[in-house]
């Protein structure tokens, strides 16, 4: 598809050199929503938990120290600046780097919260986001490879789709779903709202959902079967 | 049709085998993760997925490509290393809390750690110099990791003669100004390229400056746990 019929009219664009940027209202839109969100987050400070105890009538208060907690609330900004660059950015190169930031950054953020099963998901997490940069940069190497250029305007002038742009484009489509953790790579991301310091938690639901919206727009960018 | 004349056919014709070799060694390396039970061997093979990763991008060949490496390398090798730092964190817990008493901590090294090298008694500090020098003379990444190792050998050394180190807390300080010169360097070349040989030397002498003081900051960092019996 073409760029406006994907993100409306073509506001303008912003050459660097040979990165060329360029905007839309979709992605203008896109990109205040995860700003406004960031500094939502910025500015909240962490619920305590309360676990009802067993046999007594006493509530066991689970909180976040000081320190932990301008950790998370430090890693939740720079995911929510990531995010906010994979929004605007109009270079493949530039959108998998931000993809890969975001995956690091969530991983910071699963693994501040210092108990054994959480750490043991981190880490499951972490091999996964190890692995599914291949399928990421891959992915992006293939389209490079197949169309001589990064940058998502150029490539929206190609008339035509090649078998090599389609497979990195699925390549690119498996990496993204694998570095911001979605269902069917870290099912336990889900049951990751109630942990204690929940507000910080929050920023990883909202980043991998934006990079998806993101990346299915690059996506029908680079195969234009519709 | 992409490839320009002057490339010779025997190049563009490394590609597709190239793109096959990394698939193979990704799959063989996805075979070891499925078959291997132990966490620290998992994490290991991982690494081969990611260097499979390389394999396709190196494959590619351009100067694009090129600009692609390196932050794929620099991914690599930081998720393998919050991996391992939360494995850590992790078997630190477990034995905490196998042993139920919250007051005895673990350390990162469970065993004493001596280095009794020759290189280390004999002259370091020469070496050291040397190695600086010729990282001064390189400039840019090799020259840091270069002018960095000088560092490193030189705080090994003097701690396992016992001779006092002089602590700098500022180092970490150096090596953020030091990035800032590398980025205002690079957003130069965009801006006004006509300035090219000013924001070359900036970026080089910036990195040269933040590789170096990272790499002496583990040197420093090595010594809080370097040497205990």
């Amino acid at each position: 598809m073409d760029l406006a019929s994907l993100g409306g009219n073509l506001l303008g664009t912003i050459p660097l050199g040979d990165i060329v940027l360029y905007l839309t209202p979709f992605h203008l839109f896109m990109f205040v929503v995860v700003l406004i969100f960031t500094v939502l987050i910025a500015m909240s400070r962490t619920e305590t938990q309360v676990e009802a105890s067993f046999k007594t009538l006493n509530d066991n208060k689970v909180s976040v120290g000081l320190e932990e907690f301008k950790i998370r609330r430090f890693l939740a900004i720079v995911c929510g600046l990531a995010t906010a660059g994979a929004m605007i950015t109009g270079d493949l190169f530039n959108f998998t780097l931000f993809a890969t930031l975001i995956g690091i950054v969530n991983l910071g953020i699963v693994s501040a919260v210092k108990q054994i099963d959480v750490l043991d998901a981190a880490y499951n997490y972490g091999l996964i986001a190890m692995i599914c940069s291949l399928p990421l940069f891959g992915g992006a190497a293939i389209i490079l490879a197949s169309t001589g250029t990064l940058s998502l305007f150029e490539i929206a002038k190609i008339a035509t789709t090649a078998p090599m742009m389609t497979f990195g484009a699925l390549l690119l489509l498996i990496g993204i779903a694998g570095e911001t953790g979605t269902a069917p790579f870290f099912a336990t991301k889900a049951e990751m709202f109630r942990t204690p310091g929940s507000p910080f938690i929050l920023i990883i639901h909202l980043s991998s959902l934006m990079v998806i919206i993101r990346a299915i727009e690059i996506i029908l960018i680079i195969i234009k079967v519709i | 049709m992409l490839v320009p004349d002057f490339v010779p056919a025997i190049t563009a014709s490394f590609f597709i085998p190239a793109i096959y070799a990394a698939i193979i060694v990704a799959f063989i390396g996805l075979m070891g993760i499925a078959i291997e039970r132990r966490d620290i061997h998992i994490l290991i093979l991982t690494d081969i997925v990611g260097l499979a990763m390389l394999i396709i991008v190196a494959a590619v060949g351009t100067d694009l490509a090129e600009a692609l490496i390196l932050p794929g390398l620099v991914v690599e090798l930081a998720e393998i290393l919050a991996i391992s730092e939360i494995l850590i964190s992790r078997e630190m817990r477990r034995i905490e809390s196998k042993n139920g008493d919250n007051n005895v901590k673990t350390s990162v090294f469970p065993l004493p750690l001596t280095l009794d090298m020759e290189v280390m008694t004999t002259a370091p500090n020469f070496i050291a110099l040397v190695m600086l020098g010729f990282g001064a003379f390189l400039t840019g990444f090799t020259g840091g990791a270069v002018a960095g190792g000088g560092i490193l050998l030189y705080i090994l050394s003097r701690k396992s003669r016992g001779l006092p180190i002089a602590i700098i807390d500022g180092v970490s300080g150096i090596s953020g100004i030091a990035w800032c010169l590398w980025i205002i360097g690079f957003v130069l070349f965009f801006l006004a390229p006509e300035f090219w040989l000013l924001s070359l030397f900036m970026a080089a002498c910036g990195l040269v400056l933040k590789v170096a003081s990272k790499i002496g900051l583990i040197g420093t960092l090595m010594r809080e746990e370097y040497k205990r019996e």
